[in-house]
């Protein structure tokens, strides 16, 4: 292996023959891997017929031109609506919104809690999140258990589960919600007595409202001491595990861990007010937190950046080594280390000189954290980590979010029906289409080593079959998400229709915009890298 | 003497029957793959089936493990005769091991994995028993030092004798060997048919369907020709390749020695 200063001159000299293309001569002042590189970097071909260093200046050059684009028509828009007197920027945020919003986790303006124009936006993106993350949910359920239908041996069971997606993926689905929502609209008005079951459950046409399960002073504690009693559970089932192993036969693994899972809950449900102590210890972090001074954060910042590209080369370098020593990188992994470097550097000149404040900002909101967290634990508050309330009406209606229950408005209902059940139907293909994918081959080598027709499912199809689904899943993921959209055409609140009726107020369009853009693009790749990481997990080994 | 137990020494004539055919007949829609198969495997006999494609010697050994349904007929296997009763099904199939012509290895897990799937699963065995039986298994077959790896990972030959390990881990009576060289490239033909040798000599009942004249003269008991759903000839190695007494099997030993 070679000692690192030898590695890091050699880097530095290669690199500068790449780029002055080989006319670049070493003197024989350097060590003799340096004179080494300079008789090699002789032989190298000029620099327009080289092809790494073509490919890397044609990414810089279209680069600078997208920015460059970017950059002009932001200026236009910016000097155009400077000409019309609208103010450019985000300072209206924080204005007062004035807006009537249908449903949300704030649908009002109080003096308590102002409803800004930020807020309206935050409560619009909520709601959106509430029917992407409750949809791809119920659309997975419900697509898979279609999809394994329409292979079930079962004729009934095969031709229902047929039409339910022959109809559903066929009709356009902006039309299944409004038609959603005339089934909704056309069901009885809403009384004290009606609903399948008066004082539990109401199906009317202003939605359906049933008990509302919410956390309550006691859940930050329970959870806490969940997660003491999880790592003992854990530990547990790793034994349970061992045993099972060694002894064979059926250990009953999975009857026991749930009979000492339900134990835990038990206890932790009564005795969570003994968690309180955390509260005063996160004060403690937060009051920390708070008083760490700026140059700290942006010395801590800067240094962890030099440091973090520093690893990320020498990991870099060592996974290029054979037991032999280097072995010989290519002009590209000259390229990609330079690219480490300037990205730390970059990020050191963010937090110094570009955006000063981040320091600031990353002090604030840190120590608001610990203290929220530590506002949750409370002083030994009450104990109850969850508690339920049922639906009540209040001046002739539920309200969706408040101490009554929990109310499915038939806006959100009309959107959540259409789009789960819209995209179960291509989830079920989709997972009809992965099983299919596993050669038959397979599940007649289980059947031949005599494991049953579950065994077989189990074992052998599905872990099969769900690294074939995987990828179109996730672009179902993705569609639901953004046809989340849809629900301005039945007046649900989500985060366009409230930002159509922001802009139609102060005519901020371009910024509103650029809020959706950020928001849709945070959602999908989340939802992207979740899928990833899954996929690269379900990877079968090739070579 | 039936055709079922033609060529039969008196020696093997002796010995229990482990699979018993009776007017086995199958059809796969209008076309008829079997048409009345009487067929008898001794204890410890290797019977090696040949025959032009499309002539039913591997629809007849999916059959004995129930891989196919056959419409008529009796399949009786080590004493249990072969219907819809699933736990004779099951039964059944965890005592006959098979091979197939593409391995159907299971490609997402390891080596190990593989060949001690079925043991812990269908025979409840240990995982620990399972995992030094397989080790035995894999050692025997010669590549004890791949049982980490996946299958992907092997080459056809190495994958063929996992796959030969995986049903010898359920320590099987009889094997089926369905085309077992035929995806298999030249060089790597012999390692699998020396384990298949070695087997045969341990005493393992099988039946080989194969295109391997050489294995067949060199380990076969018995021979079997069929033609169109039907056994034409049956014989010992010698008179099968010296002198056979049908005219069809004549025509298709000069097409193919």
């Amino acid at each position: 292996m070679l000692p690192p200063h030898r590695t890091g001159s050699r880097f530095v000299v290669h690199f500068l023959s790449l780029i002055f293309g080989g006319s670049l001569r070493v003197s024989g002042s350097f060590d003799a891997v340096a004179t080494d590189l300079a008789v090699a970097a002789h032989a190298r071909p000029p620099i327009w017929r080289n092809s790494t260093i073509l490919k890397w200046s044609i990414q810089v050059v279209v680069l600078f031109v997208v920015l460059g684009v970017i950059w002009f028509l932001a200026d236009q828009a910016r000097s155009n609506l400077s000409a019309r007197g609208i103010p450019v920027g985000y300072g209206w945020l924080d204005d007062p919104a004035n807006i009537q919003l249908g449903e949300g986790i704030q649908t009002v303006d109080s003096p308590e809690r102002r409803l800004t124009m930020s807020r309206a936006l935050w409560v619009g993106m909520v709601n959106t999140l509430r029917i992407a993350v409750v949809g791809i949910i119920f659309s997975t359920v419900i697509g898979v258990l279609v999809g394994v239908a329409r292979l079930s041996q079962n004729w009934i069971a095969r031709k229902v589960a047929a039409m339910y997606v022959e109809s559903l993926r066929n009709i356009p689905v902006l039309v299944q919600i409004i038609l959603w929502l005339a089934i909704l609209g056309s069901l009885s008005s809403l009384t004290l007595d009606s609903g399948p079951i008066p004082g539990w459950l109401y199906v009317s046409q202003k939605g359906i409202s049933l008990p509302r399960v919410f956390l309550a002073d006691g859940f930050y504690q329970f959870m806490a001491l969940m997660g003491f009693f999880g790592v003992g559970i854990w530990l547990l089932r790793r034994r349970l595990r061992r045993r099972q192993d060694l002894l064979g036969g059926n250990q009953r693994v999975g009857l026991r861990l749930s009979a000492v899972t339900v134990v835990a809950l038990t206890v932790a449900w009564f005795v969570n007010p003994v968690m309180a102590f955390m509260g005063p210890i996160m004060r403690g972090i937060e009051t920390a937190w708070g008083s760490v001074p700026e140059q700290a954060v942006q010395i801590l910042v800067a240094v962890a950046a030099i440091t973090g590209a520093g690893w990320w080369i020498r990991g870099f370098l060592l996974s290029h080594r054979s037991p032999a020593g280097m072995t010989k990188l290519i002009d590209d992994d000259y390229f990609k280390m330079v690219f480490a470097g300037l990205v730390a550097a970059l990020m050191v000149l963010v937090i110094t000189v570009i955006w000063p404040g981040m320091a600031s900002w990353m002090i604030n909101s840190g120590s608001d954290f610990w203290g929220l967290l530590g506002d949750k634990f409370g002083d030994g508050r009450g104990a109850r980590p969850l508690d339920a309330m049922r639906p009540t009406l209040t001046e002739g209606r539920f309200v969706n979010f408040g101490p009554s229950g929990l109310t499915m408005t038939v806006f959100y209902a009309s959107l959540f029906f259409g789009l789960v059940f819209y995209t179960s139907a291509f989830i079920a293909e989709i997972v009809r289409g992965g099983i299919l994918a596993v050669p038959k081959g397979q599940s007649e080598a289980a059947a031949a080593l005599g494991l049953s027709r579950a065994q077989t499912l189990r074992k052998v199809v599905l872990p099969q079959a769900f690294r074939v689904v995987m990828p179109p899943l996730g672009n179902q993921y993705l569609n639901i998400t953004k046809n989340t959209s849809l629900g301005i055409a039945v007046g649900f609140s989500d985060i366009v229709q409230v930002g159509q009726t922001v802009y139609n107020k102060n005519a901020q369009t371009l910024a509103v915009f650029s809020i959706y853009m950020l928001f849709f693009l945070g959602c999908s790749l989340v939802i992207s890298s979740i899928v990833n990481f899954i996929n690269r997990k379900l990877a079968i080994v090739e070579r | 003497m039936s055709i079922a137990d033609r060529a039969l020494t008196s020696e093997m004539a002796s010995r229990p029957d482990m699979i018993q055919c009776r007017g086995v007949k199958k059809w796969f829609g209008d076309f008829q793959a079997l048409c009345g198969v009487d067929l008898t495997v001794k204890e410890r006999e290797v019977m090696v089936v040949l025959g032009p494609s499309g002539s039913g010697k591997s629809t007849l050994i999916r059959c004995i493990n129930r891989l196919e349904v056959h419409q008529e007929g009796q399949i009786v296997v080590d004493g249990v005769e072969l219907t819809n009763d699933l736990r004779n099904i099951e039964k059944i199939r965890s005592e006959v091991g098979m091979v197939f012509q593409l391995f159907n290895l299971f490609p997402h897990l390891s080596v190990l994995d593989n060949v001690t799937l079925a043991p812990i699963w269908v025979r409840k065995q240990p995982k620990a028993q399972a995992e030094i039986r397989a080790m035995e298994l894999l050692e025997r077959v010669g590549i004890p030092e791949q049982a980490a790896k996946f299958p992907g990972q092997l080459s056809g030959g190495q994958q063929q004798r996992v796959a030969i390990a995986r049903s010898l881990a359920m320590n099987p009576k009889i094997m089926l060997f369905d085309e077992p060289t035929s995806a298999l490239d030249p060089e790597m033909i012999s390692e699998v048919l020396d384990v298949m040798k070695a087997l045969a000599a341990d005493g393992m009942t099988m039946i080989v369907v194969t295109h391997e004249m050489g294995f067949a003269r060199e380990v076969a008991d018995r021979l079997v020709f069929m033609e169109a759903g039907d056994v034409v000839e049956v014989g010992t190695p010698e008179t099968f390749f010296t002198n056979p007494t049908e005219e069809r099997t004549k025509l298709f030993l000069s097409q193919i020695l």
